[in-house]
């Protein structure tokens, strides 16, 4: 694990070494804002037609949960950002020569890679903690519910940080991995409503359900209304291991070219 | 099983070879072989890449022994960064075999990239990182002990002249500096093999003598791989060299300290009177063939003669002797560069 934690040191060097990180932070943490500024102003308002009898079930804990709904969204456009320099620099810096040439093991590339710009990840959603801390403050938001949602939160991260990670391994360009990367996040998101509309069957095959199933939107959802399914562990760990397989397969083969 | 005298197994066995592999073990006994054979350092067979239909390199064979300075030369395609990104283990060989230390690269990759500092064509560097973070970073990944590794980084530091620089971001430096971060990097971890490519490409004149020098200094030390497509370059710091040419070995030559790989050399003297018998004076010096002169207010005399130096001493002490008025005498370096031009465009084909 030497070698891994020689890439990861170096790879968080130049994240914040590079505005990158900053901005990214900056401009994830000030959308988060604004979302989380206008929900509480909704919830307020349902809140006073509440008091007078009107509309019933916003609650605080469904402020929360739209929250990281919303967050698990705006990070699909963050993602790429981070992951598309990841191995499509290295190829453009011709740098690859030296990280193959040294006596490091493919997978501890891969995995030291992945692990930066997954912390980098967890570190920002970790910064959003600060709306948590607002709602403990001012209200009485179920902590459970919350727990379950960053469980579900980190899971997502990592299959979307190896997802950009093998894409940007395919790649030489950097603007070419973001967009790929981009594209196959939100394909993946599309998936739970294209899947919810197709009734169609091959043989035992259901392609709706199916669909659905590999969206990572529903799986995340049961997170963020609390509730820890194994299938849902099960969903996000395999994505993330069969994606970073992939990679490690894509990094082999730039030997062979 | 094998048999070999105790003295050798004990101490020529690295550590962890001992550690962790039993001694019938293949793979020791030919790292022995190496060891109790011939002083090979690199040996590559019939050594052959195809890119689809195109061979880059094309059954080379040839071994450096341990702490030589082999020269590696050809025109810009010939084949000498294939043939280097295989030994380095970046890419397999289509066929045939190569073994660094007695480890084939196949077989046994890891233990040959320990032992390899390499600088490819274009240096391997994050303009991102100071010059030692990015040192930092190679010695890491290069399994440094953190115990040793400040003292390592000072130490190439100071090889390749880096002090002024160390707390510089490399994307600032200029090609020069650049090139000698990216060397720096090849010999952090103290390799027993160097192999570079195109080294002195983007220096100028001053660092290149610099870079020379540097090279020069590892001979007997390390064993050193070194590809250029200058003459010069070769004469001046190689003792062997390997002309490849359309991905064929075309001459595997040593060079004599005269710097002629062709076994005559030409020597330029220029005096101020030439008396009648000098010429006949000097051609009957024994090792020298021919005797030119031209005249054109001063005297220009190119003596063809063995590469010797006892010889060129010799036609010196003639000369001197005779009272000439000797202005100038230097060796006259052209007959590498002519002998390299027929080595390849005697073969036909395409010119450059």
């Amino acid at each position: 694990m030497r070698g891994a934690t020689a890439i990861l040191k170096k790879e968080l060097r130049s994240y914040f070494y590079s505005p990158v990180a900053y901005v990214i932070l900056g401009v994830f943490l000030f959308i988060m804002g604004v979302i989380f500024a206008k929900f509480v102003d909704i919830y307020q308002r349902f809140n006073t037609v509440q008091r007078f009898g009107g509309a019933q079930g916003i609650t605080l804990d469904k402020l929360a949960t739209y929250l990281y709904q919303n967050m698990a969204f705006i990070l699909c456009f963050v993602t790429p950002f981070l992951t598309m320099r990841l191995y499509a620099e290295e190829k453009r810096q011709h740098t690859l020569e030296l990280l193959f040439t040294a006596p490091l093991k493919k997978f501890e590339l891969v995995f030291g890679k992945f692990l930066a710009a997954y912390s980098l990840m967890v570190f920002m959603v970790v910064v959003s903690f600060i709306y948590v801390l607002f709602m403990i403050i001012w209200g009485n938001p179920e902590l459970p519910i919350i727990a379950s949602t960053y469980l579900g939160l980190l899971l997502a991260l990592a299959c979307y940080v190896s997802l950009g990670g093998l894409i940007s391994a395919m790649t030489n360009s950097q603007a070419i991995a973001a967009v790929w990367t981009f594209i196959a996040l939100l394909l993946l998101w599309l998936l739970q409503s294209l899947g919810q509309g197709i009734s169609a069957k091959t043989g035992f095959v259901e392609w709706g359900p199916l669909l659905v199933f590999l969206s990572p939107l529903g799986h995340f959802n049961s997170f963020s209304e609390g509730l820890i399914h194994l299938k849902d562990i099960v969903y996000f760990l395999s994505f993330t291991l069969i994606s970073l397989y992939f990679t490690y397969c894509v990094v082999e083969s730039n030997r062979w070219r | 099983m094998l048999k070999l005298p105790s003295v050798l197994v004990t101490k020529d066995i690295p550590a962890f070879v001992k550690l962790t592999r039993s001694p019938s073990n293949n793979k020791i006994s030919k790292r022995l072989n190496a060891f109790v054979g011939e002083n090979t350092m690199i040996e590559v067979k019939s050594l052959t890449k195809k890119y689809g239909d195109r061979t880059a390199i094309n059954q080379l064979t040839f071994s450096v022994a341990r702490g030589e300075i082999l020269g590696f030369l050809g025109q810009n395609g010939a084949g000498k960064t294939t043939t280097m990104k295989i030994l380095t283990g970046f890419m397999p060989a289509s066929s045939g075999s190569a073994s660094i230390g007695g480890f084939d690269i196949l077989e046994n990759p890891f233990e040959v990239k320990k032992r390899i500092g390499y600088l490819p064509e274009t240096p391997p560097i994050y303009p991102e990182l100071l010059v030692y973070e990015y040192l930092s970073f190679v010695a890491d990944l290069r399994g440094v002990p953190k115990s040793e590794k400040s003292k390592k980084i000072d130490k190439v530091v100071e090889l390749c002249h880096l002090g002024d620089v160390r707390r510089r971001l490399i994307g600032n430096l200029s090609k020069g500096y650049r090139q000698r971060v990216g060397l720096a990097q090849a010999l952090i971890h103290d390799p027993e093999v160097l192999i570079l490519d195109e080294p002195t490409v983007g220096l100028d004149p001053k660092q290149v003598n610099e870079a020379r020098g540097l090279i020069k200094n590892l001979r007997g030390e390390k064993t050193v791989i070194y590809s250029t497509h200058i003459l010069s370059e070769v004469a001046a710091t190689c003792d062997r060299i390997i002309v490849i040419d359309r991905g064929n070995i075309v001459a595997q030559e040593a060079l004599n300290p005269m710097g002629a790989a062709g076994g005559l050399v030409k020597t330029e003297i220029i005096v101020r009177k030439v008396g009648d018998d000098l010429r006949k004076k000097i051609t009957s010096v024994s090792g020298v063939k021919e005797v030119h002169i031209t005249s054109n207010g001063t005297h220009r005399l190119i003596v063809e003669s063995d590469a010797n130096e006892e010889v060129i001493a010799e036609v010196s002490r003639v000369v001197v002797e005779s009272r000439s008025g000797l202005i100038r005498m230097s060796p006259i370096q052209q007959a590498l560069e002519e002998y390299y031009l027929t080595l390849i465009t005697g073969k036909g084909g395409p010119q450059t």
